[in-house]
């Protein structure tokens, strides 16, 4: 007999209710963006709108990836970040405006100081083990109060960034920018060659698979997996590109998301947190140093916190009391919406992005329709509990 | 008969909260020259954090099943106090109004409580979808406006206005006027003896049943309490009388001690706290556990918004944010554990009283509001990491 036997790779195949299971929230998604571009006669789908849902939702996708690894580790939450963008947006323009530091150092001491939180509220709960929504309920009371005080020389309680053109290149505008309804030559090369990357990366998964003789989806599965995927790419960017170029912002919103698409799908450490939130002590029997994987969790957090801190004060130009305001509940309600068990150990980056968009569609289109502010609130809340009463039922029905 | 002797070490951990309160008091008395100790601040001390007291009971029954929390409260306080408002500027009868109020409130508790008994739904999603939309819905309720309560009987009873504090019968009767106010003496009084008898009656069905506990050290507590509660109601029968909140809230923490100590449905909220599994598996339903504890904070938030809707003699759509904060850190500094099954009625009192204390306290001093807030997490912060580190010190 021969040891190394390949596994004959079987083929799954596509039913539609599992295939329809799966992919409910994207159906979810596409249903609404096409009710509210039908509600504003088409609004929603004019390159304007593209683009803002990018620059107002940015924040939503870095939080949603930090929050996305706290809730792996057991459906913890971090409840500070909103008061520590807040914060930290006061103390970068203190840095830039009051001590006329350049943006290169500011950058670099914003995120020393989100690190060197993010290291002690990390030990507090992995080490002290204080229960992590109440070690981040003490950071949302103290932070938001010191960024604050700190913004209270200034008589408008806000300290204006917009001199130090640096900081605002780096984190918000446009990359090559060109006049409005002009195609935008880079921004489309962008769009073609992440298209072409998505297509190469599902197919050489599926090369991969065979290989090792892992369950593969049908032929033509992968291929309208690819076609969607590439046509989606293609499509935004040339909204995008006909609005003027690429945002930055998505610049840094595509390197986190695509980073912690990795680090969730394809490394140990990574792998590690959807254990430690599956059972955390059969993955500490196992070898897994729990301990260590909380502290990097909310120390991660942090390091992403800083990150939007930065990109929501170069959005507002200026650092203001109200910033970062419920930024705490977009991120959570980002990956409840995605998927992301409450209970954690189970949710991907992918899921997040498509809870998020969701999310910001719904804003934007409310927006557009001129709904009533408090209307919105009362669809959020309900939108929130709707897609976790609809999570918990379908997982139901598979047991 | 052994009695269990207490070292020193055990005493200060017992009561750290109470000597962190005592501590806490004396400091800002020095800081602030005794202002903080006025008649008419202990009154104030009392009517501001109300609510506190009334919305932390019900938080501690949902913490207790698990550290489990409810942050839809502060929303909901400011909805139901909204429908009341605006019933009442309709000239509603005030009763229907109040009614209405606790209903409302009692409907939401059990409307979130099904889906987090029956769905399973994780409290804090239910709860926080509670609080965008009920926030959402007194905008709509108030038309973005501040709507104001002008029924005087409603202000007098709930703690609002010029003239909330219970008449001083005992001189009317004698026809007389001035201070003390004796109704407030006879109250504080008869409350105290209350006290005593339940305490003594405790101790001889102690003895009775062959339970050692120390005799000497439950004597001495019931007369601390009895001290401390007898100079409240000076301070207070000096001041202006009884303030009728304190009615209400002495009323709910009543109702929530007998709850907690001596009901079926209390104990199962700890059993449900300590082991969810086993307690299921002993025979209680657990799941309504949860609904009933939702329910009562439903019911607790439609008096706190009945409370506060008083005090400040209206209602706007920004009013009662952040007070699921407050209820929540008064738990926990009182002692309640954040895994739940831990904590009690009398702990929580401790901590209302210790946030309130400090707040009032850095108002006086003049502290920025800004770094009150800043004092305020901290002192959660310390609270908690207090109690895991004594915790584990026992194992």
């Amino acid at each position: 007999m021969e040891k190394n036997v390949v596994k004959q790779s079987t083929i799954r195949k596509a039913d539609p209710v599992s295939l329809l299971k799966q992919n409910a929230m994207l159906l979810v998604l596409v249903l609404v963006y096409i009710f509210f571009t039908i509600m504003t006669q088409g609004r929603m789908f004019r390159p304007n709108s593209f683009n803002s849902l990018i620059n107002q939702n940015a924040y939503v996708f870095i939080l949603g990836c930090g929050m996305l690894m706290c809730m792996l580790t057991g459906g913890n939450i971090d409840l500070s970040c909103g008061s520590v963008v807040c914060l930290l947006g006061a103390l970068g323009g203190t840095m830039m405006v009051m001590w006329g530091w350049g943006a290169g150092v500011s950058i670099l001491a914003l995120l020393a100081i989100g690190i060197a939180y993010g290291c002690g509220l990390g030990a507090i709960i992995a080490y002290v083990h204080v229960p992590p929504w109440i070690a981040t309920l003490a950071g949302y009371l103290a932070f938001r109060g010191l960024g604050t005080s700190i913004l209270s020389v200034s008589i408008t309680n806000s300290i204006s960034v917009k001199d130090n053109q640096d900081f605002l290149n780096i984190f918000s505008g446009t990359l090559f920018k060109t006049p409005e309804g002009e195609l935008n030559i880079p921004c489309m090369v962008l769009g073609i060659v992440a298209a072409a990357l998505v297509v190469l990366v599902i197919f050489k998964n599926r090369a991969t698979r065979l290989k090792k003789g892992y369950e593969v989806d049908e032929l033509k599965m992968d291929v309208i997996k690819s076609v969607l995927g590439a046509a989606v790419i293609v499509l935004v960017m040339y909204k995008l590109a006909l609005a003027g170029g690429i945002p930055t912002v998505l610049l840094w919103v595509a390197g986190v998301v695509l980073v912690y698409a990795f680090i969730t799908s394809k490394t140990t450490i990574g792998r590690h947190f959807y254990v430690v939130g599956g059972n955390i002590e059969a993955a500490r029997l196992s070898g897994v140093n729990t301990k260590r994987i909380m502290f990097i969790a909310y120390l991660n957090m942090a390091f992403l916190t800083s990150i939007a801190a930065m990109t929501t004060l170069a959005r507002y130009t200026a650092a203001n009391a109200d910033a970062g305001k419920n930024f705490e509940m977009d991120a959570i309600s980002a990956c409840v919406v995605g998927g992301v068990s409450a209970s954690g150990g189970a949710g991907s980056v992918l899921g997040m992005v498509i809870g998020a968009t969701l999310i910001g569609v719904i804003n934007l289109g409310m927006f557009q329709v001129n709904l009533d502010a408090n209307y919105q609130r009362v669809v959020k809340g309900f939108v929130l509990l709707a897609a976790v009463v609809f999570d918990i039922l379908s997982k139901k029905k598979q047991r | 008969m052994n009695e269990n002797k207490m070292s020193v070490g055990a005493f200060f951990q017992k009561y750290t909260m109470i000597i962190a309160l005592v501590v806490v008091v004396i400091f800002f008395a020095i800081l602030t020259g005794g202002k903080n100790l006025l008649p008419g601040n202990i009154n104030n001390l009392i009517s501001q954090n109300g609510y506190v007291f009334v919305l932390a009971a019900g938080m501690l029954l949902c913490i207790l099943t698990g550290g489990n929390i409810d942050l839809s409260v502060g929303s909901v306080v400011c909805f139901t106090a909204a429908v009341g408002c605006v019933l009442m500027d309709n000239n509603v009868n005030m009763w229907i109004a109040v009614l209405a109020m606790l209903a409302i409130g009692l409907l939401i508790g059990t409307f979130q409580g099904f889906w987090i008994a029956k769905l399973h739904v994780p409290a804090f999603i239910a709860t926080l979808s509670g609080m965008y939309a009920f926030r959402g819905f007194s905008n709509v309720v108030l038309g973005g406006y501040q709507v104001s309560v002008t029924n005087e009987t409603f202000l007098n009873l709930f703690g609002g206005g010029a003239k909330c504090y219970v008449p001083d019968f005992i001189r009317q009767a004698m026809g007389t006027t001035g201070k003390p106010n004796l109704t407030c003496l006879a109250i504080g009084i008869v409350a105290v003896l209350i006290f005593i008898g339940l305490k003594v009656r405790k101790i001889l069905i102690q003895k009775k049943l062959n339970i050692h506990q120390s005799i000497p050290a439950q004597l001495a507590t019931t007369a601390i309490i009895s001290a401390v509660a007898i100079w409240l109601t000076l301070k207070l029968a000096s001041h202006k009388g009884f303030p009728t909140v304190l009615i209400w809230i002495g009323l709910v923490l009543g109702i929530y001690q007998y709850i907690t100590t001596k009901t079926a449905i209390g104990r199962h909220l700890y059993a449900v706290g300590g082991n969810e599994k086993a307690t299921a598996l002993s025979g209680v339903k657990t799941r309504n556990v949860y609904w009933f504890a939702y329910a009562s904070i439903g019911l607790m938030a439609g008096l706190a918004g009945i409370l506060t809707a008083a005090r400040a003699k209206g209602i706007d759509p920004t009013y009662a944010e952040g007070y699921e904060m407050d209820a929540i850190a008064s738990c926990f500094i009182g002692g309640a554990s954040a895994y739940g099954g831990v904590g009690k009625v009398s702990g929580m009192i401790v901590g209302a009283v210790l946030m309130g204390v400090i707040n009032q306290g850095m108002n006086i001093v003049g502290v920025d509001s800004n770094f009150q807030k800043v004092v305020k997490g901290l002192v959660l912060l310390l609270a908690v990491v207090f109690d895991v580190l004594s915790k584990r010190q026992k194992r």
